[in-house]
């Protein structure tokens, strides 16, 4: 027995860093020396040494200062095999610190940032207006909304612990050493980024993560996810579902309004009815851009949406819709005077509108979110314009030629609805499967509901051509029809994710 | 429900305000980040005004802890670097502890029942109150009437004078605590074997030795740093796990016996069959330091591979080759926990541990021990200091020299010294069902929930004519039936001493001051006395727990737990200290007990045990098919009581699960997710969430037992060890249907 050294007399001289210390070789943790070119910091994790104790986890919340529900670092379980020979690992992930970063390149604000010096990527809340279109964009749910605050946050890599050569919280908290800090050289991880990749995480083929993960080497091959079955409806957006399906109208009832008026008025009968229905038009279109603002954390800052336009479809979708809002302010006011030329002014509308709605339903094509990144969502917002304005301009203009363009915006979307729902049932992403289950299963009478209205209010009433009060009816029905059709486009999206744990709670806020 | 959403608590978060609406960041400086010296670049909202260091109040890993104060509050937590056992690091609760200080469940004033509520009384009217009951209902129905529970949750200090209270103030010897049930079969156990409680090794024997078989010891969620030295030398080591689960240490390891529930000890027996049978055992050890050692061999002759085999499940290959690693090892190391003590044949079980570390002399050397891995932060403190299951000091209540010997360290006459120890836990329980204890005081530990079969329990409790709760929480599902609340200081908010599972003694510090009117557990023991009008006969010129301590010193030295050489200011210097530790003598950095082949027997001999394997009480069948299993989830801590009030804790697990086999819900027709009901003969868990894995096997379901909620202690039975009076949580019967959705909960 020797006398002790109970405690090594340099440890207590060690000014502890940190709320969790760092463990007596850091160094193994932290890389020992500086970037060169063409390098950037990212983590590791080592799958065989973790032993999902969530320490990570808790000490990444208590650094950030988060709230519970929010969590920049998360734990994931998979499992595969048969007793006795089950193996179940783990998954802690945090941002994965991308070479294609999504959330920056969807930001419309950019706040988003690839730092130059060490490759992390970097949010700052200071320029972030709470649209939260990046948590749309990653496909591991790194991005998190922090509803309280109006802004999103994420994992930095404790970066300003790591220039101080102090390890990242979870770094230093893990009991197993399971995560560390390494440099990694970009072109070549471009070249061969293989692992990346493991059960239970999206393909990093959508960004390129930079996390590098070590596997077991005698991982069975049916290891997967545990939480495929709890399959939770996303949040609803309610004032983009709002505001979608208005401004699509809008652009639907400035087009037929155009032609309408191009026609002349021996076609249509009386020309005040077009005047009426050019102001109804714009009041909706202005209404619903103004809502729009109230999806945002900080809607006072809503100007600052039009920075990415280099980048970000959202940032693109904020000018098109003002530009079009500016396009039928002009064209309404001309044919509210009966000025001429207004048919240069119309087509701009018209022009504008489409790029709007075409931006609109770009924002949503993400590869996080397989069921919006689709064609069907460009139908489906060109359908509900083709639905819903010339039924609305029907209302002060009744016409049977637009009555049946109307019953054509109805079938377009109906058949996009019919096709999208088979095109989901029958693909072997999860994914997609997933949100088809959805709409068959606790969504099904909603969805239903929602054919149904299409058929009866958006098909036979139009083509039936009755008048009067039967068309407002119909007009009301599509109406409700397509917001209802929009509350399902949101909520039956099942995003790519990490593995989740099986009794984790709701999904985080995003 | 606790709220775990987006609100941070902070009173600068108060609701909606129109700043906020209109998007100006309101909550700016609640997220602002910030660099101190002690703490580097980190949210600025928990950089404390100072660190005092601590020792974690969870379990029995003892590790060191700093909280982080500013303004009289925790907001921080942190691992003291410094530490010997923790090595810089902690598990999830250690991380987040400070939050179960200042939550809203704490008690916060004394609370007496009038006209069926509870209202708040001053501690003066609480305590005399009290007394006048205890005293009373001792009058009527005789001393014994009145029954205390304890816990291993408070300082040693308290612990050892409580057991002077309770024993020579109170009178009464039915006093236990809720470590009998949690690793009361260790220490009947060890006792057996060794002559004397007290684990032989240390942390670092798991991390020296070349083979560690764990045996139903979860560690990767129980004692997760402990995984620290399970896989320090990990090239050089073979972990053996057996457990009928595949745990998550079970995972670890690089042979997992995947035996048939409760079929350690033929799998024990076995072993030691095949070890003598092939002559692997250490003679000399053996002839030098046991005895019964012919019995022993003759009595395992029926254990043979073929019959260990068919009662575990283990195939003979495996089974044999166990057996020649443990026997050929250098340095063997067998580790235990609940899955060998929570057994109607706990005791015999760990006996036969003790057995296979006896015959082959892996015992008293660097990585050689048999040891048991205890569940709560004191519990050792209570088994060495306590007055319950044995007299302080590991003196046993029916040694006429230990009884003289204590009393002479006392100066009283030796005829207060109960010759017998008085009723275990369950005991007590079953005479409160009698009729036979009329008064109860329960110290830190929640029952109607950790009880198992809790309709017993209710029915013993609604008989008692005075129950007072003595508890840092309140409501809990016992304080709610309790005629008299005491509201306690809890971890943080008191100083004193906690030892761990190795012996190690770590000193415990006061950072804030007790929320409302709480007071320490000593300050209350103290106030009792003064108020029964014994305190300076109990307690002479006692002011604070260090008085308590040092006369502890007194009292333990020269015994086997000596804590003479140990003082505060040691404590201090070095950060914790193993016993035993004569005065004078200068700390060493790892000890371990019978390193000289010498145990605590009247011949100095240890005993080899004939331990005889049965099947566990409630065999499955009929109406109720599945085998329950029981445990833990590493986000919690018991009976949830601190838990669930910790945001983050919850977050990462907020409810209970039951886990089954996916080919027996097949045949039920049950899916994940679903909500079900557990059903044994005693009582019903409604609407459980259904997880479906291989972790379980077919046959088996598993739930864990913390949630008061969906508390599984409705259908375990109250079968107990009958040496060491310990419940058998580990195997019942139970059925398992969906929840129907008319049927309320029922608890």
């Amino acid at each position: 027995m020797t006398t002790l050294p109970l405690m090594d007399s340099s440890l207590l001289s060690m000014a502890p860093k940190g709320l969790v210390q760092l463990e007596a070789e850091p160094h193994r943790l932290i890389p020992e020396r500086g970037l060169e070119a063409g390098e950037q910091y990212r983590f590791h994790f080592d799958m065989t040494k973790c032993i999902g104790c969530k320490c990570c986890v808790v000490a990444c919340n208590e650094q950030n200062g988060n709230p519970a529900a929010i969590n920049w670092r998360r734990v994931g379980e998979i499992e595969g095999g048969y007793y006795p020979d089950t193996q179940r690992h783990y998954l802690s992930m945090g941002c994965n610190h991308c070479v294609e970063p999504s959330c920056l390149i969807g930001c419309p604000t950019e706040a988003y940032t690839k730092d130059l010096n060490t490759g992390v990527v970097l949010h700052s809340a200071d320029a972030c207006i709470g649209c939260q279109y990046c948590t749309w964009n990653c496909s591991y749910g790194v991005p998190q909304y922090n509803a309280e605050r109006g802004v999103v946050g994420k994992c930095d890599m404790c970066h300003n612990r790591l220039s101080d050569g102090v390890a990242p919280a979870c770094v230093g908290a893990c009991p197993e050493g399971a995560i560390a800090i390494e440099i990694v050289n970009i072109a070549d991880w471009r070249r061969d980024y293989l692992s990346a990749n493991a059960p239970g995480l999206p393909s990093a083929d959508d960004s390129i993560s930079t996390t590098r993960v070590t596997l077991p080497e005698n991982m069975v091959p049916d290891t997967g996810r545990v939480d495929l079955e709890r399959v939770e409806p996303e949040h609803p957006h309610w004032p983009l579902v709002f505001m979608l399906v208005l401004t699509q109208l809008s652009v639907g009832a400035f087009a037929v309004l155009w032609l309408l008026d191009l026609l002349g008025r021996d076609f249509l009968g009386k020309a005040a009815d077009l005047k009426i229905g050019a102001l109804a038009s714009l009041t909706l279109a202005g209404i619903s851009l103004g809502a729009s603002t109230l999806h945002l954390g900080r809607p006072i800052y809503a100007w600052r949406a039009l920075k990415g336009l280099r980048r970000s479809w959202l940032s693109r979708e904020v000018l098109t819709l003002s530009l079009f809002a500016g396009a039928a302010s002009l064209f309404a006011g001309m044919l509210l005077f009966d000025l001429p030329g207004r048919g240069a002014a119309g087509l701009m509308t018209v022009l504008a509108g489409i790029a709007g709605v075409t931006s609109s339903a770009r924002i949503y094509m993400v590869k996080a979110r397989p069921a919006w990144c689709t064609a069907y969502t460009i139908a489906e917002f060109f359908s509900t314009a083709l639905l819903l304005g010339p039924l609305f301009v029907s209302l002060l203009a009744p016409s049977s030629w637009v009555l049946y363009a109307a019953a054509a915006g109805g079938g377009a979307q109906l058949t996009t609805q019919a096709l999208k729902f088979l095109w989901l049932s029958r693909t072997d992403v999860f994914e997609l499967r997933a949100s088809s289950l959805l709409l068959s299963g606790r969504l099904q009478n909603l969805f239903v509901t929602r054919l149904a209205i299409l058929v009866v209010a958006g098909i036979l009433i139009p083509v039936m051509g009755t008048r009067g009060w039967v068309i407002a009816l119909a007009f009301v029905l599509a109406l409700g029809g397509e917001w209802l059709g929009r509350f399902l486009f949101f909520i039956s999206v099942v995003p790519k994710n990490m593995a989740a744990a099986f009794t984790s709670s709701e999904r985080a806020a995003a | 429900m606790k709220n775990v959403g987006l609100k941070s608590g902070s009173p600068k978060s108060g609701g909606l305000n129109l700043l906020r609406v209109l998007g100006l960041d309101t909550l700016k400086e609640e997220y602002a980040f910030a660099r101190s010296e002690s703490t580097g670049y980190t949210s600025a909202k928990k950089i404390p005004d100072h660190w005092v260091p601590t020792t974690c109040g969870y379990c029995s890993v003892g590790c060191g802890i700093e909280i982080g104060v500013k303004d009289d509050k925790a907001i921080a937590s942190r691992p003291h670097a410094a530490h010997p056992v923790n090595r810089g690091k902690l598990c999830p609760k250690g991380l987040s502890e400070h939050y179960i200080i200042d939550t809203d469940n704490r008690a916060k004033y004394p609370l007496l029942r009038k006209d069926g509520k509870l209202v708040r009384v001053s501690w003066d009217e609480a305590l005399t109150v009290m007394a006048e009951r205890f005293r009373a209902t001792q009058a009527k129905y005789g001393p014994e009437a009145l029954g205390v529970l304890s816990t291993g949750q408070l300082v040693t200090e308290e612990f050892y004078t409580l057991g002077k209270l309770v024993q020579l103030g109170l009178g009464t010897n039915n006093y236990d605590g809720n470590t009998t049930l949690c690793m009361a079969s260790a220490v009947s156990g060890y006792k057996i074997s060794f002559g004397s409680d007290g684990p032989p090794g240390a942390y670092e024997d798991m991390e020296r030795a070349d083979v560690v078989l764990l045996i139903g010891a979860n560690l990767a969620d129980n004692h997760p740093i402990l995984c620290q030295y399970l896989e320090a030398n990990r090239q050089q080591k073979t972990v053996i796990v057996a457990d009928p689960r595949v745990s998550k240490t079970a995972m670890m390891a690089d042979i997992h016996l995947p035996l048939k529930p409760r079929s350690d000890l033929a799998l024990l027996n076995g072993i030691a069959h095949i070890l003598i049978s092939y002559n692997l055992i250490d003679r000399e050890y053996v002839a030098a330091h046991t005895r019964g050692f012919a019995e022993l061999e003759t009595f395992l002759e029926k254990y043979t591979p073929e019959y260990v085999s068919n009662i575990t499940g283990i195939s003979l290959d495996v089974l044999h080759k166990t057996a020649f690693l443990y026997g050929r090892a250098k340095a063997g190391f067998i580790g235990w926990t609940m899955g060998v003590n929570h057994s109607t044949l706990g005791t015999a079980t760990v006996n036969a541990i003790c057995n296979l570390a006896l015959l082959t002399g892996q015992i008293g050397r660097t990585g050689a021990s048999p040891f048991s891995i205890t569940g709560q932060c004191n519990a050792m403190g209570t088994r060495e200091a306590g007055f319950a299951s044995s007299m302080p000091g590991y003196r046993k209540f029916d040694n006429s020299e230990d009884r003289a010997e204590l009393a002479s360290i006392w100066g009283i006459h030796e005829s207060r010294l109960p010759a017998q120890r008085g009723l275990a836990y369950p005991d007590i329980i079953e005479a409160t069902v009698a009729k036979k204890i009329r008064a109860l005081w329960i110290i830190a530990t929640n029952p109607l929930v950790s009880y198992p079969n809790q309709d017993v329990l209710r029915n013993g409790l609604s008989n008692l004519d005075f129950l007072v709760v003595q508890d840092g929480y309140h409501p809990t599902p016992t304080t709610e039936l309790a005629d008299l609340v005491l509201p306690a200081a809890i971890w943080g908010e008191k100083e004193g001493t906690y030892t761990n599972s190795e012996r190690r003694v770590s000193k415990v510090n006061k950072a804030v001051t007790p929320v409302g009117e709480a007071r320490s557990d000593f300050d209350i023991f103290l106030a009792l006395a003064e108020k029964l009008g014994m305190r300076e006969e109990l307690y002479p010129g006692w002011k604070t727990v260090e008085d308590a301590f040092n006369e502890w010193r007194l009292v333990s030295k020269g015994r086997l737990c000596d804590y003479s050489g140990i003082n505060y200011h040691m404590l201090a210097e070095h950060g914790a200290v193993q016993w035993p530790l004569t005065e004078g003598a200068a700390p060493v950095a790892t000890s371990r007990l019978y390193a000289d082949g010498q145990f605590q027997t009247a011949d100095g001999r240890a005993k080899l045990v004939c331990t005889e394997w049965a099947p566990f009480p409630e065999q499955p069948g009929g109406e109720y098919p599945f085998i329950l299993n029981t445990g833990r989830t590493v986000e919690h801590w018991h009976t949830r009581t601190k838990t669930k009030e910790v945001p983050i804790l919850e977050r990462l697990s907020p409810r209970a699960w039951l886990e089954m086999n996916p080919r027996d819900a097949k045949k039920l027709g049950l899916h994940s997710h679903q909500s079900i009901d557990v059903v044994s003969r005693r009582g019903r868990i409604h609407g459980v969430e259904l997880r479906l894995t291989e972790i379980t096997a077919p046959g088996q379901v598993f739930m864990p037992f913390h949630f008061a909620e969906t508390n599984v202690n409705e259908v375990t039975q109250d079968a107990f060890d009958p040496i060491s009076r310990e419940p058998n949580y580990k195997q019942c019967a139970v059925r398992v249907e969906k929840t129907l959705a008319h049927a309320g909960a029922n608890s």
